[in-house]
């Protein structure tokens, strides 16, 4: 079990942010400040590479789609990457793969940003 | 933040139990408890998965609002803690969860749709219908000695 971590790079406008470890009720409020951070600098399109997370609970999944949903409002988007394939079980069980979209390689995710 | 906290589990000879501080940093080391339980057990990882979610919502919800910080309620005065009691008959696996904090008005809460929730990108509220989603019962009973306690029951389906 890892301590959650989150890194960040860019890839031209788009947020690349890496997190690591359980995505629970107690490390939530550390991604929801990073998030609301670049959203007040004004930069709406994010690609959160999941492949290093062991959990993700509601809490974790209730500040996703908050923000994806915000993004979207800007015209930008919150997509994830890399989910491993025990949490998306999960996550598609639950239904919320069906306003989360969910990418297997970074360059798919990159070209979703450009389409109309 | 600050490290996971130190959660104390004692084994008799057919129960688990497990005592951990009502703060969210207990929550992994519980999701590790439960987890490892239930691989012992036999159960798939796939319901495994469910289990611990399922139990991480119901911690989640004890110290997010039966200890919610910001109030000063009664069990300030105490040390709050989550007690869990698990044990396993032939084909069940029963998990009881404990507190000492703020009643929930399980009688008036009024079942989510699931699906409907998330397509309307709500960011909160998912908890127990996760609960119910993933668990076969669950149950809660609240009384002013005992406290309040959730009982999530999953079977163990044999093929």
């Amino acid at each position: 079990m890892k301590d959650f971590r989150i890194e960040q790079e860019s890839r031209g406008n788009i947020q690349l942010i890496r997190l690591q470890g359980s995505l629970d009720m107690y490390s939530f409020p550390r991604l929801e400040s990073h998030l609301q951070t670049l959203f007040q600098q004004g930069r709406y399109a994010i690609m959160l590479d999941c492949s290093q997370l062991d959990y993700v609970g509601s809490a974790g999944l209730g500040v996703l789609i908050g923000f994806a949903k915000q993004a979207r409002e800007h015209d930008g988007d919150l997509k994830l990457l890399r989910v491993p394939e025990r949490i998306y079980k999960i996550i598609e069980l639950l239904g919320f793969t069906k306003v989360l979209q969910v990418y297997n390689t970074e360059d798919t995710a990159l070209a979703s940003f450009q389409k109309p | 933040m600050v490290p996971d906290a130190n959660i104390d589990v004692k084994k008799s000879t057919s129960r688990l139990f497990v005592r951990a501080p009502g703060h969210g940093s207990s929550l992994r080391p519980i999701r590790n408890v439960i987890t490892d339980l239930a691989r012992q057990v036999g159960f798939p990882e796939d319901e495994v998965a469910k289990i611990e979610m399922a139990v991480d919502e119901a911690c989640t919800n004890v110290v997010e609002h039966a200890y919610e910080a910001k109030r000063n309620w009664a069990w300030k005065h105490q040390n709050p803690e989550i007690r869990l009691t698990i044990h396993t008959d032939a084909d069940r696996l029963v998990i009881q969860i404990h507190d000492n904090g703020k009643r929930f008005d399980f009688a008036s809460y009024r079942p989510v749709n699931l699906l409907e929730r998330i397509r309307a990108m709500r960011s909160g509220g998912y908890g127990i219908a996760i609960m119910r989603k993933f668990m076969d019962e669950v149950e809660y009973k609240s009384d002013d000695v005992s406290g309040n306690t959730l009982r999530l029951v999953k079977h163990l389906k044999k093929s």
